[in-house]
C-alpha cells in the first residue's frame, strides 16, 4: 500500500477502530489482524496500540483485563455510550468530506 | 498551633520527595526496567531504543510512570505473541513512538515551548493585552 493510503488514514484510523469495536469487543491484537485482512497491511501493531491507549483515556471505550495462559491479562475494549456519540459524529463528518471530495472529483470532469 | 500526632512523618516525607521525587513513582519506575531486562533480547533492545529515543528528545519527562507501565504492557504482550518487531513499530517507528507518546503528559521543556507559542499568538493576534503572564 502506498504512502498516500498511510498519510489519509491517519485522520481516520480511529474512527475506523471504533466501528471495528461498535460490533463486537476486541483485543488489539485482533483489531490489527482484522485490518491486514482488510488490506491495510502497512499499519503497526504499535500505532493501533497507541490509539487505543488514547481513546480509553477519552473514555470512549470500557476496558476489560482478560487473564491469559502466558503474560499480563489481555485488555479487551468495546465501545461504550459515549463512544457511540463519537463514533455517530466520525460517520458524520466522514460523509460531509466524502460529499464534498465526489463534488470536486464530479466539477474536475 | 497543635501539630497532627503524625505530622513530622508526613512533613518529612514531603521534604524528602521534593529532593527525590515521588518515591512510589521511583518503585514503579525499577518495575518497569526489570520488566524491561527480562524481556527476549529483540524486544529489549527496541524498547531500550524507543526509551532513549523518548528521553533525548524531550517529548516527555521522564516522570510519568504510567507511561512506562502501558510500553512494558505493549513489549510484554507482543514478546508472548511474538509479534515481529517490524510489524509491532511499522515502516517508520519515528510516527508509532510519536502517536504513542503523544498520549502522556509532554515533558516540561516542550511543554513550556508550547505554552509560549500559543501565547505568543494570542498576543500577535490581539486577543490578549500585553503584560499578561505568559509563560506557566
Amino acid at each position: 500500500m502506498g504512502k498516500l493510503v498511510t498519510e489519509m488514514l491517519k485522520g481516520t484510523l480511529e474512527g475506523i477502530v471504533l466501528a471495528i469495536l461498535s460490533g463486537r469487543s476486541a483485543y488489539g491484537y485482533e483489531i490489527t489482524a482484522w485490518l491486514r485482512d482488510q488490506g491495510f497491511s502497512d499499519i503497526a501493531e504499535g500505532t493501533i496500540y497507541a490509539l487505543l491507549v488514547r481513546v480509553e483515556q477519552r473514555g470512549l471505550v470500557d476496558v476489560e483485563k482478560v487473564p491469559s495462559e502466558k503474560g499480563p491479562p489481555r485488555k479487551v475494549y468495546s465501545l461504550n455510550a459515549q463512544g457511540r456519540e463519537y463514533l455517530e459524529e466520525f460517520w458524520t463528518t466522514w460523509s460531509f468530506l466524502a460529499g464534498r471530495l465526489e463534488q470536486l472529483r464530479e466539477g474536475g470532469k | 498551633m497543635a501539630a497532627e500526632p503524625n505530622e513530622p512523618k508526613n512533613r518529612y516525607r514531603r521534604y524528602l520527595e521534593v529532593v527525590t521525587g515521588s518515591l512510589e513513582d521511583k518503585r514503579r519506575y525499577r518495575q518497569y526496567k526489570t520488566r524491561i531486562r527480562q524481556l527476549p533480547p529483540d524486544y529489549r533492545t527496541a524498547a531500550e531504543a524507543m526509551e532513549r529515543y523518548l528521553l533525548h528528545l524531550g517529548l516527555t519527562d521522564g516522570a510519568d510512570v504510567t507511561m512506562y507501565e502501558d510500553l512494558a504492557d505493549l513489549f510484554e504482550r507482543s514478546a508472548i505473541d511474538e509479534t515481529p518487531i517490524r510489524d509491532l513499530f511499522g515502516e517508520d517507528p519515528v510516527e508509532f513512538v510519536e502517536a504513542f507518546v503523544a498520549n502522556y503528559p509532554a515533558g516540561q521543556w516542550r511543554n513550556r515551548e508550547r505554552n509560549r507559542l500559543t501565547s505568543a499568538i494570542k498576543r500577535a493576534a490581539g486577543e490578549e493585552p500585553a503584560g499578561e503572564d505568559r509563560t506557566e
